[in-house]
């Protein structure tokens, strides 16, 4: 079961520590936090499903937002590190 | 309970909400703590049905808006519920089928909180980003979306302004609780005779200067629209394209900002001690900023039919930018004048602009500020 981590400013939100997950994919995974933390709905995506442009998840180290985003499969994968990307002004 | 006899000055602002305390005499006053630190406050309201309650429009950059409310004052706050969008139903489903399509909308920015009339003590609007309009009746337990507004046939021709797609002022007739009035940008005002079920646009006589057809029924880019209290079938409008009043419940318009040459502008109010007056902070239509160089009000005197400059142009030198939610006036005789700018001065008038303040106090670029006036005796 892979281990999602959450950076501190979203540990407001979630889970303040290590939280293992059962789903299939990054989608699911989403899903499950948001159940178990309702204030992270909507946090991480937005009301179309789409993850929120200065949001990055990584699957075992690599950046999938911009590519397979939350269809990414998470068969095998050991952690999910989610981020806020480098923005501001 | 004692009457809290404190007047405050809510301010939203690039990186978060000030409550600023003072009272009636209105000439001391305390920044209080930022709350919401880093994120863009569009707009911050007190709710005078229960005194205490405060709304903020936060939108983080990162984290997407949210709706937070303080029940003491602004001393702590609390997320309520976010309203859903028609399409966040099917989310799962959208979800599941997954991405690669591309994604449906969702919402952009929170706009503006206005509380119900005294009658719906927990009713509440909400205006939003894209082009959206919620109410609540359980005080933001839950959001219902104004599908007639949210999906009107119209929308597809809708255009956002510079600022997005904003649900942007959103004004209650005092006399009767199904009588409201929206504005969006770049579409104009509508009004609803059936508490929501039905708008119908209301911006006869409003030139659209960016468009083919310089007076359509919708298009035009209306910023700001303030009631007048005293008399509920009277607005006055700051459109991109100028200063505009209306004695007909919005069913026509009167331009009546040429005489100040470029009567571009964000924002307008009304005090309600002050009957047929209106509050303008006149911009270039270029720079957005007072291109004169300095800081200036302009008073509307409705019964007159003239305009008066209330801030001697040595006062305050400078190009200022205000937002649309950045002036407010009290409930005080003489009003008091509250202007926010986009480089976080705030400007104070407690004698309805015979004399200035500026709050020593740098505040990040304010986009709104409203009042909290202190409670009857």
């Amino acid at each position: 079961m892979p281990e999602v981590h959450l950076d501190s400013w979203l540990r407001e939100f979630g889970p303040r520590g290590k939280e293992k997950v059962t789903a299939d994919s990054v989608a699911h995974m989403i899903d499950e936090l948001e159940a178990r933390y309702p204030r992270l709905r909507f946090k991480i995506r937005d009301e179309s499903g789409r993850l929120r442009q200065y949001v990055r998840v990584f699957v075992d180290g690599e950046d999938v937002s911009g590519t397979t985003g939350v269809a990414t499969p998470l068969a095998g994968a050991r952690s999910i590190d989610i981020l806020h990307s480098i923005a501001g002004g | 309970m004692a009457k809290d006899r404190k007047l405050r000055i809510l301010v939203g602002s690039r990186k978060g909400t000030y409550i600023i305390e003072g009272d009636a005499r209105r000439k001391q006053w305390k920044v209080g703590p930022v709350a919401h630190a880093g994120s863009e406050i569009y707009h911050v309201v007190a709710d005078p049905r229960h005194p205490g309650d405060l709304y903020a429009a936060v939108n983080n950059t990162f984290w997407g808006p949210a709706i937070q409310r303080s029940r003491d004052w602004g001393k702590t706050w609390k997320e309520i519920a976010t309203p859903l969008t028609p399409n966040a139903k099917a989310r799962k489903a959208e979800v599941a089928a997954a991405v690669g399509s591309p994604p449906k909308w969702a919402i952009n920015n929170l706009w503006h909180i206005e509380p119900g009339l005294p009658s719906e003590s927990n009713t509440l609007y909400l205006g939003a980003d894209p082009h959206l309009l919620f109410r609540t009746t359980d005080l933001g337990a839950s959001w219902e979306p104004i599908e007639s507004i949210n999906n009107h046939p119209d929308k597809k021709n809708w255009s956002p302004g510079a600022g997005g797609a904003c649900l942007h002022t959103i004004l209650l007739d005092p006399r009767d609780a199904r009588r409201l009035y929206v504005g969006l940008s770049a579409v104009g005002t509508f009004r609803s005779e059936d508490g929501g079920e039905t708008w119908k646009p209301t911006n006869k006589g409003v030139e659209a200067p960016f468009l083919p057809n310089k007076f359509p029924e919708t298009g035009q880019c209306v910023h700001d629209v303030a009631a007048d209290t005293a008399d509920p079938d009277t607005f006055y409008r700051q459109d991109h394209g100028g200063m505009y009043v209306s004695h007909d419940r919005m069913e026509t318009w009167k331009r009546i900002g040429k005489p100040l040459g470029d009567d571009f502008g964000f924002t307008v109010a009304s005090p309600p001690s002050s009957p047929g007056k209106a509050y303008f902070v006149r911009l270039g239509g270029m720079a957005r900023t007072t291109d004169e160089g300095y800081f200036q009000v302009h008073e509307w005197n409705d019964k007159t039919r003239k305009w008066r400059k209330l801030v001697s142009p040595k006062a305050f030198l400078g190009h200022f930018g205000v937002h649309r939610e950045g002036i407010a006036t009290d409930s005080l005789d003489p009003p008091g004048i509250y202007v926010g700018t986009t480089t976080g001065q705030l400007f104070i008038s407690p004698d309805a602009g015979k004399t200035w303040q500026l709050i020593p106090f740098d505040f990040p670029g304010i986009h709104s500020v409203s009042i909290a006036n202190p409670m009857a005796k």
